[in-house]
């Protein structure tokens, strides 16, 4: 019989499942080696209950490995005769298409046992930033990008599988870091498993399964109560995604379909797969509805199997948005992470208030950067960038974040000390949000460049750019301007984003972000909002007057009211 | 100074100033507490000084130091009321205070807010010049643009500069030539250079919390100065000392140099007072617990010593939002703090789940019960339903609580929506508010490796000793404390606080190329700025040094830090310092790896006066008979039985040495009520402290 909860315990033992996760992933910041987890927590820790049904995740999580999870780690779980787990299994795995959507996620999922049955599982995405393989964002097939691992078990039973570690340090560049990073999943899911038993014990429970009936339970029906708020009906939205240098674009067609507390989003007329790697799988995509519905109507409860029963999707098979074996799939937040924007669209005419304009950090900007020291040491490094966040009905954009993704900065004097590379510049871009009554975020540049003195490395350094909005940039709502677009620069010209680029000593390259769209007519910005953004520079005085029609004196940094009233009735 | 027999603590908090006046002679203290002055704090000290003279006449020129804690400096930050700041920074990098780390803190809320940055855009300067990561000089200082920036910082009206450069951690010539210059130039600016605040590599963080220390500086040194001479004014030519976040105390001058040092001033003399329990008592494990109106912040003293951390955040946006406020990094004690209080909120989910906190009615409009206009229920209104809380004895009496306001509150928003009773409610909301704490206390010593079944708790705050035995049930803690005084007794943490300060360099290296002979020079180094810290306070022998490094894998992100032994560096073998970051590795997280090259990383000094001699004085030894002490009986929860039972009401002032008191029982004294349940036994020692410990036979 399923053991009842009343409603004090529940929230209290709920409390303590996620101090449990977040607790094993604040042990990741401990342990890590690349600064890509450590710095930029680019990685996601959760556990199951016995079936393999989401219990929690991280607080601190990125929305496309977490939403990943919710759906594949029940699958790895079956990879392996349940009744064949052994306390001290640890299975490893990175298949795109059973997990994240690229090579370089990597999950290792343990059970967990407690009185000699399953109680649960524990799993974490690490995002490796090297996982061998040609690292660019044009190649045609997965088997290019990489090493592709199936669900293996790393230890049995407590011993390790000395030879697939083998395997895996001779088939990537940096396996100090690769192995080191490994390690600290393994030691991540190892705090997870012994709160959990410790838990267990504490409360008197043989088995979490009932505990996670009743969580699932309330956050389907919490969740379902934000989604029967919004009206019924069928809404339509049609995007296009650049296709970087001369490729095509990429057409993304979507319906979403509310019913009551359902929630269905269908994919039919999205382009096919593409030949360079692009290409989202199920799950991915998935992850970014998820995150859109989430985010705008119930932001507040925690996640788990239940928040994404009521959400459904469909794509055709062999689309962009789901593809298939053996297609390219190592930059596929390039396609992934405007899901989350592309449903916003959709629902904008719907709930104007809960969605915002699009932003820089879609999709997130990463750069793969690597060479040799000076001495021909070898270094490997990823950073990621964001850009502007697109404005609300009452806010302004938020200046560089990673949205809809999420992660942190590489600080300079860390990239500096990790790498031969001198950064010259990290700095907002003026002028680049989106115009409107609320302003789109800035977008922010980064230049680097290469040293030649006594420190230039032998080789040229290798930097792969996997990122957009080059041509397209993020587009303002109801009235609202765009973002100003994502720029690559090499010497002060333009380069191409979609291939691999080679910086010789004395080279500088600048990644420019995108800004975020505006939102609303930015003539009826309120004229004080525009003062205090031409004070703070992130509006020039000209295009403050030609944008938002507002006129600010340069000597007192004033508003003249009177020719900024000429000036907007003019419009 | 010897032949002065008092000492005078003084806290300054959000609601109220705190007072302890200890004779050193007699062992004999008295204290006072009257309404923070926020205007002026130092109107307060004045007033709480002069109402001490009213039962000591003249005793401030026998006062040989005055210890203060102040929450004037959180305050400015929180409430954005400290100086006009400028920044200088690298050329290329004035955003690096406004870009952050640009994580998201909450990834599913995309209408989250971010702190502000205490700088702002158009106060931010640029210079050109350049340290690379290895210190060397890629770019000369340009003297002549720091000219023309401090022309415009002193054009744009500032008060105060903070200077932090790109890789100065590594080598600080240029941020010391600007600063010099800027002193130079312009005398009249408070400058704050990074180097000096915090030479340790990561901009952002080093950049936010020089820009902090910049940013309360002014305010901190007239506050303190204004009351330097305020007390001599009035006839105190004693030391003034303040708390430092890391439990230890500094003089005004050090204080005034480093304000970010003292942002968590107050909160830290309850820890440091439970330090000093923990030692006279001979007990391992304290858990220290303090709940006032807002928030509860506790910590784990293990062997007399409480933990310190690097880094925490203030300002928070969300306030128990972890990545929503700025992040500050110097020495504070390892306290945890939540937002559960007397004053936290209870309320319906959108998932019909009780919810208590961590939003509080504060102090204004305050639970519904003090008839304020507050019309969300509280745990104060639930304590009171309970029969845990006198409505006629709160505060003493001089604040009567409105019981049948609390009830129909809580009847209408808790019981109703949730189809139970009032009492049932009530025993939810202070159940839940048990368990808050509790949950978090169960991971704060579970992560410094305690055991809850083999711990004091130790009740601080006026809400505190309501709760502790809730709460000690519930961590499954066999014994609980109540020192004398508890609803002020944090203030006597002030006395034993050692005078102290921390130090820190970071300079990475690996083990096997590290030269000792050049580490030991920089622990020299260090020793003698800290000595030249520590002798302002006047006293010069003695000084103690404590020294560890922190280390980790070549390549990893993190340090673990290693203690070590107080001798010449370089007389370590590389084999020792090895072993003993592998030993550590393992302990902390399951296994190391021999074969992998290891680094140091930072290298931490910490300076030390001997600890100060206190004397809890003793009560007097005239026995009396529970009897006398007992007021009367009143029906209260029994979390037991789940129902009311009669609790005996017990006057604690007139409890004497070897007291009895069998549970179910409620003490009270003005600050504070000690709820003792029929499972539990209380006895008070020669001390006057009240020991609760649990007798197993009854119930669970």
């Amino acid at each position: 019989m399923q053991q009842k909860f009343d409603p004090i315990t529940l929230e209290i033992l709920w409390r303590r499942l996620i101090s449990i996760v977040d607790e094993a992933d604040a042990s990741v910041a401990r342990t890590a080696f690349s600064s890509l987890l450590r710095d930029a927590h680019d990685y996601t820790c959760m556990f199951t209950d016995s079936r393999g049904n989401e219990l929690v995740q991280g607080t601190f999580c990125t929305p496309g490995q977490a939403g990943a999870m919710a759906l594949g780690v029940k699958k790895i779980i079956r990879a392996f005769p349940y009744e064949e787990y052994k306390p001290g299994d640890v299975v490893i795995v990175n298949d795109p298409w059973l997990l994240a959507g690229h090579l370089n996620d990597v999950c290792v999922m343990s059970p967990i046992f407690y009185k000699d049955r399953i109680v649960a599982f524990t799993a974490c995405v690490f995002h490796h930033s090297d996982i061998g393989g040609r690292v660019a964002s044009d190649n045609r097939e997965v088997h290019e990008e990489g090493l592709f691992i199936p669900p293996l078990k790393l230890y049995t039973a407590g011993v390790p599988n000395e030879a697939l570690m083998n395997m895996i340090r001779w088939n990537v560049r940096t396996p100090e870091e690769v192995i080191g990073d490994i390690r600290s999943q393994v030691a991540s899911n190892h705090v997870c498993a012994q709160k959990v038993v410790e838990m267990l014990s504490d409360e008197g429970l043989d088995t979490l399964d009932d505990l996670a009936a009743e969580i699932i339970d309330r956050t389907e029906t919490s969740m379902r109560r934000a989604i029967s708020k919004i009206p019924d009906g069928r809404y339509p939205y049609k995007g296009v995604i650049e296709g970087a240098g001369l490729r095509d674009d990429i057409t993304i067609a979507l319906t979403v379909d509310v019913k009551g507390s359902d929630i269905h989003v269908d994919f039919d007329g999205t382009s096919p797969q593409v030949k360079w790697g692009v290409n989202v799988v199920y799950n991915f995509t998935y992850a970014y509805v998820f995150m859109a519905v989430k985010s705008a109507f119930d932001p507040d409860i925690p996640i788990n199997e239940g928040a994404i029963r009521p959400v459904k999707m469909t794509a055709p098979e062999g689309s962009v948005v789901n593809c298939t074996f053996p297609a390219a799939v190592a930059a596929r937040m390039q396609v992934g992470h405007f899901m989350t924007e592309m449903v916003f669209r959709a629902l904008a005419p719907a709930v104007p208030d809960r969605i915002i304009a699009g932003s820089g950090g879609t999709p997130a900007q990463t750069n793969i950067l690597y060479g040799q020291r000076h001495d021909g040491k070898p270094w490997f490094t990823m950073i990621i960038r964001g850009g502007g966040m697109g404005a609300g009905n009452s806010m302004d954009g938020h200046h560089c974040a990673i949205f809809p993704a999420n992660g942190a900065n590489t600080p300079v004097e860390i990239l500096e000390s990790d790498t031969p590379l001198i950064v010259e510049e990290r700095a907002l871009l003026p002028d680049s949000g989106g115009v409107g009554r609320k302003r789109g975020g800035l977008g922010r540049k980064m230049v680097i460049r290469v040293p030649n003195d006594e420190l230039a490395p032998p080789v040229p350094v290798t930097i792969a750019v996997q990122a957009g909005r080059f041509r397209y940039p993020p587009e303002g709502l109801f009235g609202g301007g765009n973002g100003a677009a994502a720029r690559f620069l090499k010497n002060h010209a333009p380069a191409d984003p979609s291939g691999l680029t080679f910086a010789d000593p004395g080279d500088r390259v600048a990644f420019y972000s995108a800004g975020g769209g505006g939102y609303g007519d930015p003539f009826e910005r309120d004229p004080e909002e525009v003062l205090e953004d031409v004070k703070n520079g992130y509006v020039t005085r000209d295009k403050a007057r030609e944008d938002y029609g507002v006129v600010i004196l340069p000597d007192t940094l004033a508003v003249d009211e009177a020719a900024t009233a000429a000036c907007r009735g003019k419009k | 100074m010897k032949d002065r027999a008092f000492r005078l603590g003084c806290d300054i908090g959000g609601t109220f100033t705190d007072f302890v006046l200890v004779n050193d002679e007699t062992g004999t203290f008295s204290i006072y507490k009257c309404l923070t002055t926020p205007a002026d704090p130092s109107d307060a000290v004045e007033t709480g000084i002069r109402g001490l003279a009213e039962q000591t006449p003249g005793f401030l020129p026998d006062v040989a130091e005055i210890i203060h804690g102040t929450t004037l400096v959180i305050n400015a930050i929180i409430e954005r009321k400290g100086a006009r700041t400028g920044l200088i920074t690298t050329k290329g990098f004035k955003d690096v205070l406004e870009l952050g780390r640009e994580i998201r803190y909450d990834a599913y809320d995309i209408f989250a807010e971010y702190p502000k940055p205490l700088v702002p855009r158009s106060l931010r300067f640029e210079v050109t010049e350049r340290i690379a990561s290895d210190g060397r000089v890629l770019q000369p200082l340009d003297a002549d643009e720091v000219k023309q920036v401090v022309d415009e910082l002193l054009k744009a009206g500032v008060d105060s500069v903070a200077i932090s450069l790109i890789n100065s951690y590594e080598n600080p010539e240029h941020e010391e030539r600007v600063k010099a210059m800027v002193t130079d130039l312009a005398p009249e600016l408070s400058v704050s250079a990074s180097y000096e605040v915090l030479p340790q590599i990561r901009e952002y963080e080093r950049t936010c919390t020089t820009a902090t220390n910049a940013y309360v500086k002014p305010i901190t040194v007239k506050y303190l100065e204004k009351l330097y001479s305020r007390l001599q004014s009035i006839g105190f030519d004693g030391k003034l000392f303040i708390m430092l976040s890391s439990g230890s105390i500094t003089t005004v001058a050090t204080a005034c140099e480093f304000p970010v040092r003292i942002i968590e001033s107050g909160p830290t003399a309850a820890v440091i007072a439970s330090q000093h329990y923990g030692r006279m008592f001979s007990i391992k494990d304290i858990f220290c617990f303090d709940m006032g109106g807002t928030t509860a912040k506790s910590c784990l003293i293990q062997k007399g010593e409480a933990g310190l951390v690097s880094t925490f955040e203030v300002g928070r946006v969300q306030r128990f939002k972890k990545g929503s406020g700025l992040p500050i990094q110097v020495p504070v004690v390892d306290l945890m703090e939540i937002g559960a209080g007397g004053g936290s909120i209870a309320r319906i989910s959108k998932m019909g789940l009780l919810q208590v906190g961590p939003e509080s009615a504060g102090a204004d409009p305050g639970p519904v019960a003090y008839d304020l206009g507050g019309e969300d229920p509280t745990v104060t209104d639930a304590d009171l339903i309970l029969g845990y809380l006198d409505p006629d004895y709160f505060l003493g009496g001089t604040m009567p609580l409105n019981l049948e306001k609390a009830r129909t509150a809580i009847e209408v928003k808790i019981a109703k929506p949730l189809d139970t009773t009032v009492t049932e409610a009530a025993h939810g909301i202070h159940d839940l508010i048990n368990e808050t704490m509790a949950a978090a206390a169960k991971t704060h010593i579970a992560e410094k490796g305690g055991n809850p079944s083999s711990i004091t708790v130790a009740a601080f705050g006026g809400a505190g000793p309501v709760h502790a035995y809730g709460l000690a049930r519930k961590i499954g803690a066999p014994r609980l404390m109540v020192p004398p005084l508890a609803g002020v007794g944090s203030a006597l943490g002030f006395f034993t606080a050692p005078i102290a300060f921390d130090l820190v360099r970071s300079h990475r290296e690996s083990l096997d190329d590290a030269d000792f002979g050049q580490i030991e020079k920089l622990f020299s180094e260090l020793e003698r700025e800290a000595s030249a810290i520590l002798e302002q306070s006047g006293q010069t022998d003695g000084i103690a040094f404590a020294r560890s490094i922190e280390m980790r894998f070549v390549g990893q992100g993190a340090e673990t830090n290693l203690p070590i032994a107080n001798k010449d560096f370089s007389e370590w073998k590389k084999h020792e310092i090895r072993q003993l970051f592998d030993e550590t590795y393992q302990r902390l997280y399951g296994r190391t790896y021999p074969d992998t090259r290891v680094e140091f990383i930072t290298f931490r000094l910490r300076a030390g006066l001997p600890e100060r001699p206190f004397r809890i004085p003793r009560l007097s030894a005239t026995a009396g008979t529970l009897e006398d002490c007992i007021k009367g009986q009143r029906d209260a929860y029994s979390l037991v039985q789940r129902k009311y039972i009669p609790f005996t009401v017990v006057d604690r002032l007139k409890l004497f040495s070897g007291a009895r008191i069998d549970g179910p029982a409620i003490i009270e004294e003005k600050e504070s009520t000690i709820v003792v349940g029929e499972d539990a036994k209380a006895s008070v020692d020669d001390f006057g402290f009240v020991w609760i410990t649990f007798d197993k036979s009854v119930g669970t």
